[in-house]
């Protein structure tokens, strides 16, 4: 139970340091297209955070999986192999010739994941409330036995 | 100290010697002698024996007076502004000669740990006038009981730099170590820790713990003096002295050797521009608190007055300038690494020092770095030159491109349009790099007549082999560069190496031109399989005419693109001439047809003006937005494209939508081009076009221009095979004119339900022919012969071209021949006077007949199998249909009114028509000639069905079924 409480836990930090990288990107975004950045240092700058962002995402879902936690492995699988769709199409980088034309598309990407984790995080918190709950719960037996 | 001799330049530091070695441990690594001296960068110039740098004064302090020493600080000591600028710390009025009382104040011995944590830049600042510092010891500081804290700064730093100094004072320094006066070293070991970048924090807060040695100095009656002493002064009683209205600002007190030289004019005069405050707070609270405005008054271009110095111009064109903020090099930067690397004084980022820095391009020797007007002035002009055309041609010389013949004829074709090469203005400038497993360099010196080459076969890490001389002036380095090309289709005709390291020779390339910008061109006969950017040959004819094929159509290898980048931002572009041999076993009969197409496109595109440096903006009225944009461009900001170099007759497509509703009944699209022409003026071309607003589909409709939507709809098609497959670039082209026959049908005409009618405008008749001509054309045809090379190349075309140059490209025109009117082919009232045009159906070839064929590519001659022998007699100069040799030639100029009729048809072709391109002539026989020719021909006749894809009236059909069933 502990060690499931820790897990817990430790997603709701991931979940939150990933939300906040999707909020870095959209505004790096828009930087963008405000011109306070210019193309190539904007994919400098991403690119350095895309394959961390894809391989904390997969080493959580990969966590979840070795605990059992199947609904929360559920709910990331398709996220980790959409990643790992992109990467062996190499799309996961950002290029900076191509940024302009398919701008739209990553700013969607980025909403859409920014969602995703929000909807995670607070899944994962409400989980391991209930989780907290149900040890002390155990607990709570535990001494009524003795 | 006493040590270092006159000569000794600041960037050369001795060794340190023995008695130090314990305090210099942190710095090994930045130890300038440790580093071996980079490739074109000499960090020691010689320097003549008398020589002084700037700044640098010997000092002695054992022995302050036993040496004359000259102290231009002390006269130029008064409230004269210029001289403080530079010289913050000068000495107090009062000399002093060694106080005995400041020795032994100073505990000994204590200093060692504090200095290990000096950060470096600290350092080199005080070292690179070492002397200087130590000079002010003898003099202690007089006491200014009222001084503020900063301004008493400058001894206690003094202090610093000799403590420093003595890291590079080969001997002598022993008394110095027990004399270092120790600089509360609780304080420091506090503040120094934090390494740059936070040294900018560090000045107000060394400045702060400074302060608490002057109180302490203050309390020890040992304070320093400055000149911008605070006096109070009584307003009322006083008649206001109005002279003083001409006074100077105060004295701008800097700390010691902030300046890399000790130049007078190294800060910037007022007349120039100046602040309201002349230190700057720490923090805003104590701006707040002393409610002084904060403000920078600025006048640039200030008159001349008599007397006045004018602004030092730079004109060797090495303007050095930061990688991240941009900065231009000035005095306050500090110079790391033996002086191979500056620190900037705004972001601190570490930059390199031009290699040519250090050069005088008059005199071709090593000049003085700090006599340079930049480290020693405020306030200096660069010169920037507009950039003059580069060409750098990247000749592939393995064994196949010497066996086709290539390298020779772009040799010979280099040396004859050498006359042609746009330079007006003598500022031309060429190189030539030849690569094949190695990368061979040319010193083309202006003054030896034969070119020097240098072979390089690193081919990871390129370096050049040296740094000048390589790229030459086209005018002055002519005779060795005429002897080169003449040379170099010689030089490697016994070479058996196969293999090709463009990769290699095009970073090369790049380190050679990228100070300056410009074009590479690169003629490459076989595929780079070595060194960065290598290729594989990937073709698979089992992939063609699936939906794998795009993946083939795709770059292999992100080295290009990157490197693409690269030249973008440093205004260099690379046109390529591929001269594939892969291709030509399709109808290569003879080779000279070949040289003679690559010899005319080649020297026309080097005869070309070109538009260099160039960015291209369009702007619209409100509520117009640019979105997307198609051609070959660096898209730098959501509007602005930057093009290294604008090539003659190349197009650019660009989507608009519509953002909010339009108001005006008329809108404007304006489009600057931003270039510097090739003699040398920076212009700006403006293309305004206004259109009218309506809000009526009809006029929509009837103001369509088919040629410019066929041509954004090649963008957008090639565009789209490229990101995802052949097969939905030509569905969507085909969705596209489904949409429109269909709304114009639904909106237009009004019909409901299944119509046995297919209208448009007609304005727009020929749309759906262009549209099939585009589904049919060897760039996007579904098919499984076409090999990638081609695809990809019409790919390139479809994008690249004008619509000029891209309607007959879709669209061949089609001449008959045998039965022309009497009139063609001599001169009426519009030039040559050309057949009529045919439709593309076979219907047309009849089997006596000669036709025509040309797509602004190719040239093709169709002869039927029936046709009379006079006709091939008159043409080509055989007796029967029999004798006729099918494939590339060039058509004989007989006497006979059909051969001039002819050639002057074909003539007329190939001026007509915009860019370089020279179609190459092809005679193709109905049959007994060469099958696949004959295909190639027959695939342009596109109102034909072909193995895969409808006729036109098929076409036309297929549309209307899917509008008919479609919901319009």
């Amino acid at each position: 139970m502990p060690g499931e409480a820790l897990l817990f836990l430790f997603g709701t930090i991931m979940a939150a340091a990933l939300l906040f990288m999707m909020v870095f990107f959209t505004i790096m975004f828009s930087d963008l297209e405000c011109d306070y950045i210019n193309p190539i240092d904007l994919c400098n700058k991403l690119n350095q955070f895309v394959l961390p962002e894809m391989l904390a995402h997969a080493f959580l879902n990969f966590a979840f999986f070795i605990n059992g936690s199947w609904i929360a492995f559920a709910i990331n699988a398709p996220l980790v192999a959409y990643n790992v769709q992109k990467i062996t199409n190499n799309r996961h980088m950002y290029d900076a010739t191509e940024i302009f034309r398919t701008l739209g598309q990553h700013k969607k990407e980025c909403f859409i994941k920014l969602g995703f984790y929000l909807m995670a995080g607070t899944d994962i918190v409400v989980k391991e409330g209930r989780v907290r709950r149900t040890s002390n719960y155990v607990v709570v037996l535990h001494s009524f036995h003795r | 100290m006493s040590n270092i001799p006159p000569s000794q330049s600041p960037l050369s530091r001795p060794p340190p010697s023995s008695p130090n070695s314990r305090p210099i441990a942190p710095y090994g690594p930045h130890n300038p002698q440790t580093r071996p001296p980079m490739p074109g960068v000499s960090p020691s110039p010689p320097l003549p024996a008398g020589y002084r740098p700037p700044g640098f004064r010997p000092g002695n302090l054992q022995n302050p007076s036993g040496r004359p020493l000259s102290y231009p600080n002390q006269t130029a000591m008064g409230p004269n502004y210029q001289v403080m600028s530079a010289n913050s710390t000068s000495p107090p009025p009062v000399e002093n000669p060694e106080s005995p009382s400041q020795r032994s104040q100073t505990p000994p011995s204590t200093s060692h740990k504090p200095k290990r944590l000096y950060p470096k830049e600290i350092t080199e600042v005080y070292t690179e006038s070492n002397a200087y510092g130590n000079q002010y010891q003898p003099f202690t500081p007089a006491v200014a009981p009222g001084g503020i804290g900063q301004q008493i700064q400058p001894p206690a730093i003094d202090q610093n730099a000799y403590q420093q100094s003595q890291f590079f004072t080969p001997a002598g320094d022993q008394n110095y170590q027990a004399a270092a006066p120790s600089m509360a070293p609780t304080q420091y070991s506090q503040q120094y820790p934090q390494q740059y970048p936070q040294q900018y924090t560090q000045h107000p807060s060394m400045n702060a713990s400074m302060g608490g040695l002057t109180n302490q100095l203050n309390n020890m009656n040992l304070g320093g003096h400055s000149q911008a002493q605070l006096i109070t002064v009584n307003l009322i009683g006083t008649l206001p002295n109005v002279a003083d209205l001409d006074a100077p600002p105060p004295p701008i007190n800097l700390p010691p050797n902030s300046s890399v030289t000790q130049s007078d004019k190294a800060n910037c005069e007022p007349s120039y521009k100046r602040c309201t405050v002349n230190c700057v707070p720490t923090n805003a609270s104590l701006l707040s608190k002393s409610r002084l405005p904060f403000g920078l008054i600025i006048t640039p271009y200030r008159s001349l007055k008599e007397g006045d110095e004018p602004v030092p111009v730079i004109t060797d064109t090495v303007i050095a300038r930061c990688r991240r903020c941009r900065t231009y090099i000035n005095p306050f930067v500090t110079f790391a690494e033996g002086g191979q690397k500056w620190r900037c004084n705004l972001c601190f980022l570490l930059n390199e020092v031009p290699s040519q820095f250090d050069w005088d391009i008059q005199t071709s020797q090593q000049a003085n770095r700090w006599k340079r007007a930049e480290l020693n002035h405020a306030v200096v002009e660069y010169v920037r030159p507009p950039q003059p055309p580069v060409y750098l041609f990247v000749i592939d010389v393995s064994f196949p491109a010497i066996q086709s013949g290539a390298v020779a004829t772009a040799a010979r074709t280099i040396l004859e349009s050498l006359d042609r090469i746009p330079n007006e203005e003598n500022r031309t400038k060429i190189g030539v790099i030849t690569v094949d497993t190695s990368l061979h360099f040319y010193s083309l010196n202006s003054n030896s007549s034969e070119p020097q080459m240098l072979v390089v076969s690193d081919l990871e890490d390129v370096f050049l082999p040296q740094p000048d001389d390589l790229l030459v002036n086209l005018t002055e380095a002519r005779p060795v560069i005429e002897s080169l090309l003449s040379r170099l289709g010689d030089m490697f005709k016994d070479t058996h190496t196969v293999g090709n390291a463009l990769g290699s020779a095009m970073l090369a390339g790049f380190k050679l031109i990228s100070p300056i910008g410009g074009k590479i061109i690169v003629l490459q006969s076989s595929l780079p399989n070595i060194g960065p950017g290598q290729l594989k040959a990937r073709e698979d004819s089992k992939a063609l005419g699936t939906p794998k094929e795009s993946a083939l159509l795709q770059s292999a290898e992100p080295f290009y693109k990157k490197f693409a980048v690269d030249c973008s931002r440093s205004q260099v572009s690379v046109d390529m001439f591929l001269l594939g041999s892969q291709y030509s076993d399709v109808a290569t009969l003879s080779r000279s047809e070949d040289a003679l197409k690559f010899a005319h496109e080649f020297a026309e595109f080097l005869a070309s003006p070109i538009a260099l440096e160039a960015v291209m903006r369009v702007r619209a009225s409100k509520g117009l937005r640019m979105t997307s944009f198609y051609g070959n461009f660096f898209v730098r900001q959501t509007d602005l494209l930057a093009l290294p170099s604008v090539s003659r007759d190349h197009s650019y497509a660009i989507e608009v939508s519509i953002e909010e509703n339009i108001a005006t009944p008329t809108v404007c699209f304006q489009t600057a081009l931003l270039h510097t022409t090739c003699f040398g003026e920076r212009r700006i071309r403006v293309l305004t076009l206004s259109l009218p607003v309506t809000n009526s589909i009809t006029e929509l409709y009837s103001s369509a221009d088919q040629i410019a939507i066929s041509t954004l709809l090649a963008n957008k098609a090639v565009e789209r095979s490229l990101s995802s497959k052949l097969e939905d670039a030509r569905d969507a082209l085909t969705n596209k004119m489904i949409d429109i026959l269909g709304v114009y049908k639904s909106s237009i005409t009004g019909s409901q339900g299944a119509s046995p009618q297919l209208q448009i405008s007609d304005n727009m008749k020929l749309l759906p022919l262009l549209a099939l001509g585009l589904l049919k054309h060897v760039g996007l045809r579904a098919s499984s012969q076409i090999p990638t090379d081609l695809r990809a190349y019409a790919m390139c075309l479809l994008t690249t071209m004008p619509s000029q140059l891209l309607i007959p490209y879709l669209h061949p025109r089609f001449y008959s021949l045998h039965n022309m009117p009497i009139d063609v082919g001599t001169y009426g009232p519009d030039g040559i006077i050309m057949p009529p045009p045919l439709n593309l159906s076979s219907e047309k070839l009849e089997r006596h007949g000669a036709y025509l064929l040309e797509d602004g590519q190719n040239i093709f001659i169709w002869l039927g199998r029936q046709v009379v022998p006079q006709l091939c007699m008159d043409l080509l100069n055989v007796r029967s249909y029999e004798e006729v040799r099918s494939g590339k030639v060039t058509l004989l100029q007989l006497d006979n009114s059909f051969s001039q009729q002819v050639n002057a048809i074909i003539g007329k072709t190939r001026e007509s028509r915009r860019g370089v391109y020279y179609p190459h002539l092809y005679i193709v026989k109905e049959d007994g000639g060469d099958p696949s020719l004959r295909l190639w021909f027959l695939s342009h006749i596109i109102e034909d069905r072909t193995d895969t894809v409808m006729s036109y009236q098929q076409w036309l059909g297929h549309l209307k079924d899917k509008i008919n069933s479609g919901s319009f």
